[in-house]
């Protein structure tokens, strides 16, 4: 992996990315210093900054398309298998969006003590989804679900490493992931830092919302109580899900799709190609987990999950499979070809 | 006993121009006193405070100024001697009911006294308020130095009521605050009992009459400056140059001449009376002389009248040659100085007076090497806090919102003291009306978020009608009132939210939460201090709509200085301190900038400067990697 | 000596500038001496510059403001601001009592500009007047009780000069009339102590 040093440091990373609308809001580039925050689902610059030296820029996984590490292999990227997975906890499951299987192995992993603690994505409500450090059983619980829209939560993990934090699982979506691996290699103390990482668990991913422009809809369009859930039901109902105080409410898709982050068209990974295990929904199988094991360390730990009894697998479906290489492959696609538009700006040119 | 309260006269004293002012209005036996804390003119009231300790007096600082002149008519519309003192800007809060006032006349003596700021070395503009004079059609006086200030304050009393009508009296930044030897005279015995005469009511009509009347006193005022002693000329008999001259300006061009050895052959026309222009006078010194230099402080005004005068004689007179500001001479902005005159005289008379050989050596040896000091807070200052923290909500907010600024110590926040936060500036009270306006534009598709400062003291002197403004309107307004419980700017004089008033009585101090309240106006409070919390709160109050206060309650960091400091000893821990690197890039002496935090250059940390820092322990939360420790005392 | 003599004090918001003026003012009125003070502070509490212009005559109260290059005294609270009146008030026989210690401007503090190595100022200051007294008053204010002692002491320091017209002593029996009786000794010992830092003077 190449990077040419940028000696402008955080204005171009403004002008490029920030400015320009096409931020993904992982985090990355939060928490190392006093001059941007995540703050209500967005990555916002508190003052201008003039060092010299610089991660911000550096570790964007926007400003930084970095080609090579996703082209390695088509599709999914290298893994070692893929199976289906799903908590055997009765209340893991209900809690979660799916399968339970991100919650369960993080269970499992805490209370084996593989690891200390875990950067998870809570579930928001007055305010958009934050990261979140989690130490046990309740805390996980409390992040189980997905919100569809970014919660930065890089910036948690910079920021408990800096108070000594160790073992650290992560959670995150793919772009966290490349940003992670972005910056475990680049920054100068990059290995003694991110080293403490000792799980990664990407989450796949089409695209999030702009949380604030949901906001702004949601409560333009009678939704003022805080939410508890959203799902997206599986082709073709073409609906998301809103659930306040236990009721659903439905809107078109189609209403919904505006707010999709520009910076995500111009992503091309989908199942967090560089996570030590990817998980995902499974096409057309309710409540279960596709589960991608790519290293040893993902696989270690998740087999240790099931050892102890916490998750139940399955056999993947052949026909999903090439499914899911083929919705990863035309991701890619799409992504690429928003880049050579030239949507994406000048950021590394 | 004080100087300014001493009975008996004929001593020399030091005295600071407004101090003299005072002092003229004691000897003239004023009555009743008002005004509204304003540099370069607070002093005049404070003094009168310190006097009506020891003299039967009245003395108020009032919520504006013209409520103060309101107040301080009616002493004379029953008969007594008053002042009403303010600077420049003043003067435009006044001229409504001035206007009016000079329709009317008035009976006791009624002296107004602005201090006008060239320069505006403490002010926001450097407005002329003599145009007033003109425009009210009332009797201009004008000091040079603080004897003058003394002397015709007196008088203006007697002319003012001679002719029935108000007379202005303009002092400057430079006669104001300077100190010389002052001799005064006697005070009277303050023995008259106020009364008004229900026979003789003060109204504007019958409108054409009584405007007629204004011009007549006005006449009268010119037949008495005519022979007026604060008009002298110095000079041979047919100088080659007359300066007429008024103001700093006036004792400037006299040294001036001094220095180029031109006292042979310049003479100086020293105007007092101002306006109504005393024209025989005038004419007496034109005839005299071929060419004519004004010197007066900003506008050209004296120029001006003498210019119309030379004209309707024209046939007379013949041409003259004028130097001033029309000619490009004396500018028309900034103050003047004794080196203007100097060059304006030199250049006149081909002398070059300038050691220009030293100047030289100086500015090449010195280069551009003395940074200018750029405004800031005081170390402690709870503004500081305050703009901290709405340029962290704004920040979060991310819709490039602004504050609407108004006046005082706050007006800061348009510098990086204030994180530059503050983008309008006007009027007293003007950044609540502005935010009135703006909070209107969102069906238009405004979506900024505009947060308006005010002081408390502002809040009372014209805040209040726009807040009214806001909530009548239903206008989506956040202010922010910037409670630091003092009039700080100006000298820490009381407002009505402090619980005394000018002469120290105890008084109910008006409780700012309630009056929001009983508008109808939701208002919280906070700590300016506790800048994340601040921050969150204004954070929350910008995604609401309607009229919101919230006050930021902290003493002025001088007044705290003083009742007790504060608590902690702050110092950096340089091991921690990541100064330029990455992660910090001097985020606390780059951003925050507090004059008690400063960098230490030689081992490129931060450092606390003990003797600037008062330990407030404001920026122990600022630093990222927590190297700025704050230690209880 | 001159007439009239004319003395910048030069310093920075919150020295105590302005009331050191007076308290000359007041002792050379008492020596007989037309005196004049013009202050400019504007909008400085603390942070922004300070300066008094003093002219003393034994004929007439000048002017507010020095003529340009006119001063024959410069007294700087703080280096900077001595250095930055030196071109317009200065000359060849200008004498200098300068207090050592800088007083840093928030945009030196933000790295936006470089203040002048103060030796730097002090041989500037050597090579444009007649005699510079470069003090370490600040260190010895803390001594007496803390930074805002530092205005008597440059006081004190200004009236031991040889030959000027107001002594310490003169000072000293005004700063009844100015303090609270608690605060005059301590402020008079400010103004032996900057006396003594003139006689002791190594330049």
């Amino acid at each position: 992996m190449t990077v040419s040093p940028n000696p402008e440091g955080q204005s171009r990373l403004i002008e490029e990315i920030i400015d320009k609308g096409i931020c993904v809001r992982c985090g990355a580039c939060v928490g190392l210093c006093p001059y941007f925050h995540f703050f209500d689902g967005k990555v916002v610059v508190m003052d201008r900054c003039d060092a010299d030296t610089w991660n911000c820029l550096q570790l964007c996984p926007r400003a930084n398309p970095e080609g090579d590490i996703l082209n390695e292999s088509g599709g999914i990227g290298s893994y070692k298998t893929v199976t289906m997975a799903r908590a055997t906890d009765k209340e893991i499951r209900e809690t979660s969006q799916y399968g339970g299987t991100v919650s369960s192995i993080i269970i499992s992993g805490l209370q084996s003590d593989q690891i200390g603690s875990a950067v998870l994505t809570d579930r928001g409500g007055a305010t958009s989804p934050e990261g979140r450090l989690a130490r046990n059983r309740k805390d996980v619980l409390d992040c189980a679900g997905s919100r569809y829209s970014a919660s930065g939560s890089l910036s948690i993990l910079n920021g408990c490493i800096k108070d000594g934090e160790d073992r650290i699982a992560m959670v995150g979506v793919p772009c966290q992931m490349e940003a992670l691996a972005r910056m475990r290699e680049l920054m100068p103390d990059g290995e003694e830092r991110y080293g403490r990482v000792s799980l990664k668990i990407g989450l796949f991913c089409t695209w999030a919302l702009d949380y604030r422009q949901l906001d702004a809809f949601l409560k333009k369009e009678g939704v003022k109580d805080p939410v508890n859930k959203f799902d997206i039901p599986p082709p073709p109902s073409e609906v998301f899900r809103v659930q306040t105080q236990g009721k659903w409410r439905d809107f078109p898709l189609s209403q919904i799709r505006p707010f999709v982050q520009k910076g995500c068209s111009f992503c091309q990974d989908m199942t967090a190609q560089e996570a030590d295990l990817s998980v995902g929904t499974v096409e057309g199988i309710e409540g279960w987990n596709t589960v991608v094991l790519r290293t040893d360390k993902g696989a270690e730990i998740f087999n240790e999950a099931i050892e102890e009894g916490w998750l139940e697998t399955q056999a993947f479906p052949e026909d999903n499979l090439e499914h899911l290489k083929e919705a990863a492959q035309n991701k890619r696609e799409r992504g690429k070809k928003s880049i050579i538009k030239g949507v994406r700006g000048q950021a590394w040119e | 006993m004080g100087i300014i309260s001493h009975r008996s006269g004929e001593i020399d004293v030091l005295l600071q121009g407004n101090e003299a002012i005072a002092r003229g209005a004691l000897e003239a036996g004023v009555l009743f006193c008002a005004g509204y804390p304003g540099n370069p003119s607070s002093e005049i009231i404070e003094t009168l405070i310190e006097a009506s300790k020891e003299l039967p007096i009245y003395v108020e600082w009032s919520v504006n100024e013209k409520v103060a002149l309101e107040a301080a008519t009616a002493a004379s519309f029953s008969g007594c001697r008053a002042l009403v003192s303010m600077k420049q800007n003043g003067v435009n809060v006044i001229s409504d009911f001035l206007i009016h006032l000079t329709l009317s006349g008035i009976k006791g003596g009624l002296v107004l006294v602005t201090c006008d700021d060239p320069s505006g070395v403490s002010s926001i503009n450097e407005e002329d308020a003599r145009a007033f004079a003109p425009l009210a059609e009332i009797p201009l006086l004008e000091p040079s130095t603080p004897q003058e200030a003394l002397d015709m304050t007196r008088w203006a009393f007697e002319l003012s009521e001679q002719i029935g009508n108000v007379v202005m009296v303009r002092s400057l930044t430079r006669i104001s605050h300077t100190r010389t030897n002052v001799k005064i005279n006697d005070l009277p015995d303050f023995e008259t009992t106020p009364r008004f005469d229900t026979n003789a009511p003060f109204h504007t009509f019958p409108v054409v009459e009584k405007h007629k009347k204004r011009q007549k006193k006005l006449d009268q005022a010119m037949e008495m400056f005519e022979t007026s002693s604060f008009n002298r000329y110095k000079g041979p008999t047919e100088p080659e140059l007359l300066i007429i001259g008024s103001g700093c300006a006036r004792s400037y061009a006299t040294e001036a001449v001094e220095i180029l050895g031109l006292r042979e052959r310049v003479g100086i026309l020293h105007l007092g009376t101002t306006w109504p222009l005393p024209k025989d006078l005038a004419t007496r010194h034109l005839r005299a002389s071929e060419r004519v230099l004004f010197a007066e402080d900003v506008d050209p005004f004296i120029e001006n009248s003498v210019k119309a005068l030379a004209a309707d004689l024209g046939n007379e007179l013949g041409t003259k040659e004028f130097f001033g500001k029309a000619s490009g001479h004396i500018p028309s902005t900034g103050e003047t100085s004794p080196a203007l005159l100097l060059e304006v005289l030199g250049e006149i008379f081909h002398i070059s007076w300038k050691n220009s050989f030293y100047r030289e050596k100086i500015a090449a040896l010195i280069g551009d090497a003395t940074p200018p000091r750029e405004f800031g807070f005081c170390p402690g200052c709870p503004h500081r806090g305050s703009y901290y923290a709405i340029k962290t909500a704004l920040a979060w907010d991310d819709r490039d919102g602004f504050v609407s600024g108004d006046i005082g110590c706050y007006t800061l926040g348009i510098f990086p003291t204030g994180f530059s936060q503050v983008k309008s500036v006007h009027a007293m009270g003007s950044g609540l009306g502005l935010a009135s306006g703006f909070g209107k534009l969102e069906k238009f598709g405004f979506d900024q978020p505009v947060v308006t400062v005010c002081g408390d003291s502002t809040f009372f002197h014209s805040g209040f009608p726009a807040l009214v403004n806001a909530k009548f309107n239903d206008s989506d307004i956040l202010l922010l009132i910037l409670d630091n419980s003092a009039t700080a700017m100006t000298g820490f004089q009381p407002h009505p939210g402090t619980g005394t008033n000018a002469i120290g009585d105890r008084v109910e101090p008006i409780d700012i939460e309630a009056v929001c309240r009983s508008l109808g106006v939701d208002v919280i409070s906070a700590d300016p201090y506790d800048t994340e919390e601040t921050a969150r709160i204004i954070y929350d109050l910008i995604k609401r709509t309607g009229p919101r206060v919230l006050v930021l309650r902290r003493k002025c960091a001088l007044v705290q200085g003083r009742e007790g400091g504060f608590p902690y000893k702050m110092r950096v821990d340089q091991e921690r301190c990541k100064g330029e690197e990455c992660g910090c890039g001097r985020y606390c002496t780059r951003i925050f900038r507090c004059p008690g935090l400063i960098w230490d250059e030689p081992v490129q940390k931060a450092k606390v400067d003990e003797v600037i820092c008062v330990g407030c322990g404001i920026c122990a939360t600022v630093c990222p990697h927590s190297a700025i420790i704050r230690e209880e005392k | 000596m001159m007439d009239p003599i004319n003395i910048v004090i030069t310093g920075v918001g919150g020295q105590g500038n302005v009331l050191a003026s007076q308290i000359l003012g007041r002792a050379a009125l008492q020596q007989g001496f037309k005196t004049t003070i013009g202050e400019t502070f504007g909008l400085s509490q603390r942070g922004g510059g300070v300066m008094s212009h003093i002219r003393l005559s034994e004929k007439n109260n000048y002017g507010p403001l020095i003529p340009p290059n006119m001063a024959h005294i410069i007294v700087g609270l703080e280096p900077l601001e001595a250095l930055r009146v030196l071109p317009e008030y200065g000359n060849e026989d200008t004498l200098f009592v300068v207090n050592a210690r800088p007083i840093y401007p928030l945009n030196v503090i933000a790295g936006d500009v470089k203040y002048p190595d103060p030796k730097w100022i002090r041989q500037i200051l050597i090579e444009s007047g007649k005699r510079v007294f470069w003090l370490e008053a600040t260190q010895l204010a803390l001594e007496l009780g803390g930074p805002i002692m530092l205005n008597m002491i440059m006081l004190g320091a200004l009236c031991a000069l040889p030959g000027f017209p107001v002594g310490g002593n003169d000072i000293k029996n005004v700063l009844k009339d100015v303090f609270s009786q608690s605060k005059v000794k301590q402020n008079s010992k400010a103004v032996d102590v900057g006396g003594d830092l003139i006689q002791t003077h190594e330049d």
